[in-house]
């Protein structure tokens, strides 16, 4: 598991990709991926291209960055899930919290 | 145990030689440096003050008379236990193969004669150190297996503080199959069932993020509102916003619980389904076609109660049609390769639902024959309801603790509900609470129940919204009927239902007398009393039931007040059917 | 191993100071001791028992090296080596240089006693 940022060029965006298993042993890390950006990011992508695997803490961490985001405010995008990680957030109706594309 | 043993400090150090001038210098020496010395003069005797006094530390000489230094190391290696007692040889050997002879007999290392201060000074505070270490971490290992235990002993009781709040409900009715493990709260699995008082019942199965204690806390609130609610008669939509919103308030942001809500009514042999974040259920009607019942909801404790959704799908089912219903445990079972069992097995084991004699044995054994000499593992929860005959079940064991004290005898009280809140509101669990402070009706909560809910189900329906029972006999019109309650509640206007109640004691007993009227039209009572017209107003059951329950139903005014005198004494309820 | 000294004047002052005024006492004790094995290694030699005078060697070299008397030391180490390999045929000769040079010794011991 690795947990891999990317600022956009006007540093509005924020992307995290995670790499293998998204999990509980992930918390700190992902944490760490979003709370130490500035202030000026108002746009957050999950990129899962690289993800293999989440499980429910893994939606818990995802509904605190939501939270550390501005809760219903907040603009993130969940890009690229494979089939398994697709299905795990749609049983977890999460579209309706995040735009999963 | 080792004693405690201050970390500065003279050491007790057991010196064994035979020879008298070797023995007087090196505890001259020991003394010196400011030890407190124990002398023995053979092996033998070593043994003996070992046990007498316990030293921190032996040097022994490795020829001797009765015992050599080899078999008295052995002896005291074995006597000290777990404790690390350093046991240095004193030695004038030269030959390898003795040396090392002197270490396998459980010697920790040589001091060459002649003796020299300085290597004895740095050897015993060398072994010195390494005995505290190794106390130290015996100390550790011990604390890690009494906490350990500790926490073993408190998940115990938790779990029977659980047990008690969260018991299975009615998990044991003859139409329920079930499997869970039994520390299953640990891995934040739940799985409830309640007969509701009316009849039917409510089923909660869940499974809320992470694992141990964490996970298990809120299973108690949970359990706490559905067992609650659900006795006083709430419907699903009510104890599931309850739930959710009591989650939402008291766990942190990143918990939740992903559940799926099961309201079963056997009388009109219909379901209603919630479901927020399970996989999919099944519901597997008896020519063996399935239905899936996809999550459409976000997990409990998501989502903030103006925003939560309580919409239930309705499923009109059969005697013989199952519900089942699992965690993401089943669909994650491994195999000894590390496969999971997944959706597509699950699907095969339900293929083959008939030769294994029920959906249930299906799965479970599908999962069995999967994972192989696995157990099947302990986040695994599974359920399967199946429908039957309101008749078929009977003195389903809700466990709801009684109360004790005693009620009030002579009481009345008016209440009543007009326009929008007809809609929203089920007035039901309140009446239904006020009645059951009597203790004498406590004991016949359901048929209480059953007279209230008939009354205030056919004011509401047909006395003032006008729907036609008859609608409720066919697949399509079930849902039609359903929809357009929807509908016209929407837009109630001018519009009520009140309630009165009387209750009065007797010496054997009692007797409630209830009035419900609504603002409807009404009917033609006199001249239509036929048994037609009636069973039209009072669907099903409905007439039938308040006659059989209670000694006197009288229609009043237009046909839109009813008047029901229902009995009680202290005899054992009828068991309802 | 007349390279060796009788008594290794160093090793006995260092005694000396660890003992303090248990050192003649540490003297008297070593040569009441070394008499015991002396005795010890002729009855051996008259049971030939090679075990018994290997081992009566080892300890009373032991006690000769702490002592400070290096040349005994070494002619006990000879006599045990003699023991261990089960030729006593020069253990005779042996024992009696022992016996000479432990007297040589202790005449030296009692001397720096009374000095």
């Amino acid at each position: 598991m690795a947990i891999q940022t990317r600022r956009s060029e006007d540093g509005r965006t924020l992307t995290i990709k995670i790499e293998g298993r998204f999990d509980f042993s992930t918390h700190q890390v992902f944490r760490d991926a979003y709370e130490h950006g500035d202030q000026e990011v108002i746009h957050y992508v999950i990129d899962m291209c690289e993800t293999t695997y989440l499980d429910s803490s893994a939606l818990g961490m995802l509904l605190l960055l939501r939270d550390y985001a501005g809760g219903d405010t907040a603009r993130i995008s969940i890009e690229n899930c494979n089939n398994d990680v697709r299905r795990i957030l749609t049983i977890s109706n999460f579209e309706q919290l995040f735009a999963i594309q | 145990m080792d004693e405690p043993l201050p970390e500065k400090g003279p050491l007790r150090v057991l010196i064994a030689d035979d020879s008298d001038s070797d023995r007087l210098i090196l505890q001259a020496m020991v003394k010196r440096l400011g030890h407190d010395v124990v002398a023995a003069e053979d092996g033998f005797a070593a043994v003996e003050q070992y046990r007498v006094f316990h030293p921190h530390i032996v040097l022994l000489d490795v020829m001797m008379p009765r015992m050599d230094g080899m078999e008295a190391a052995h002896e005291i290696k074995a006597l000290a236990g777990e404790v690390l007692v350093p046991v240095i040889f004193l030695t004038s050997l030269s030959d390898a193969g003795a040396l090392a002879r002197c270490l396998e007999s459980g010697g920790d290392d040589f001091l060459p004669k002649p003796y020299n201060r300085i290597i004895i000074e740095a050897k015993i505070n060398a072994f010195n150190r390494m005995r505290l270490m190794h106390r130290t971490l015996s100390h550790q290992r011990d604390l890690i297996h009494a906490r350990n235990w500790q926490l073993l002993q408190e998940q115990e009781v938790a779990k029977r503080v659980f047990d008690n709040v969260a018991h299975t409900g009615c998990l044991n009715a003859s139409n329920i199959q079930h499997h869970a493990s039994p520390t299953s709260i640990f891995n934040g699995d739940v799985l409830f069932a309640c007969p509701r008082p009316s009849g039917g019942m409510h089923i909660l199965i869940g499974d809320f993020t992470g694992h141990g204690l964490p996970a298990a806390i809120g299973a108690m609130p949970v359990a706490e509102i559905f067992y609650g609610m659900t006795s006083k008669g709430f419907g699903c939509g009510d104890v599931l916003r309850e739930i959710n919103q009591k989650l939402k308030r008291i766990l942190p942001t990143g918990m939740f619980c992903c559940a799926a809500f099961i309201e079963a009514d056997f009388h009109l042999n219909c379901l209603r389904v919630w479901n927020g974040g399970l996989p999919d259920g099944y519901l597997i009607r008896g020519n063996g076609e399935r239905e899936i019942l996809t999550s459409n909801h976000l997990p409990l404790g998501v989502l903030s109660p103006e925003r939560f959704a309580a919409a239930v799908d309705y499923y009109r089912t059969e005697p013989g049609d199952t519900l089942l219903f699992a965690t993401d445990g089943i669909l994650e079972a491994e195999n000894a390769d590390g496969e999971m069992f997944g959706q597509d097995r699950l699907l095969e084991a339900l293929d083959s639902a008939e030769e294994h004699g029920s959906a249930f044995d299906a799965v479970m054994a599908g999962v069995r024959a999967f994972t192989g000499a696995h157990l099947v593992q302990d986040d695994l929860t599974i359920v399967a309801l199946e429908m039957v005959e309101e008749e078929a079940l009977v003195g389903l064991d809700n466990r709801t603790p009684p109360s004790a004290l005693r009620g009030p005898a002579s009481w009345d009280c008016s209440y009543s509900i007009s326009d929008r809140t007809l809609g929203h509101f089920n007035p039901l669990p309140l009446l239904l609470h006020i009645c059951m402070e009597v203790p004498g009706l406590r004991r016949r909560s359901g048929e209480v129940y059953t007279l209230l809910s008939e009354l205030y189900t056919n004011a509401l329906e047909h006395g003032i919204l006008g729907l036609p029972s008859d609608w409720k006999s066919s697949p399509e019109g079930f849902g039609r009927y359903y929809a357009e309650r929807e509908r016209r509640l929407a837009s109630l206007r001018g519009h009520r239902i009140e309630f009165t109640l009387h209750h009065r004691t007797s010496r054997d007993g009692g007797e409630l007398r209830i009035v419900c009227e609504d603002s409807g039209p009404g009917f033609d009572y006199k001249d239509l009393l036929g048994p037609d017209e009636a069973q039209a107003r009072y669907a099903g059951r409905g007439l039938g039931l308040l006659r059989q329950l209670s000694v006197s139903l009288d229609f009043k005014g237009a046909g839109n007040q009813v008047e029901v005198l229902y009995q009680w004494d202290y005899s054992e309820p009828r068991s309802q059917g | 191993m007349s390279d060796k000294p009788h008594l290794d004047e160093e090793a006995l002052a260092e005694l000396q100071d660890v003992m303090e005024d248990d050192f003649d006492v540490l003297i008297r004790t070593y040569i009441a001791d070394s008499d015991e094995r002396i005795h010890a290694l002729r009855t051996a030699l008259r049971n030939s028992d090679t075990d018994a005078f290997a081992k009566s060697a080892h300890s009373f070299k032991g006690s000769c090296i702490n002592i400070g008397a290096p040349r005994l030391g070494a002619l006990c180490s000879e006599a045990e080596m003699a023991g261990n390999e089960q030729r006593l045929e020069r253990a005779e000769i042996l024992l009696d240089t022992i016996e000479t040079e432990f007297k040589t010794i202790c005449t030296m011991l009692e001397n720096s006693l009374e000095s």
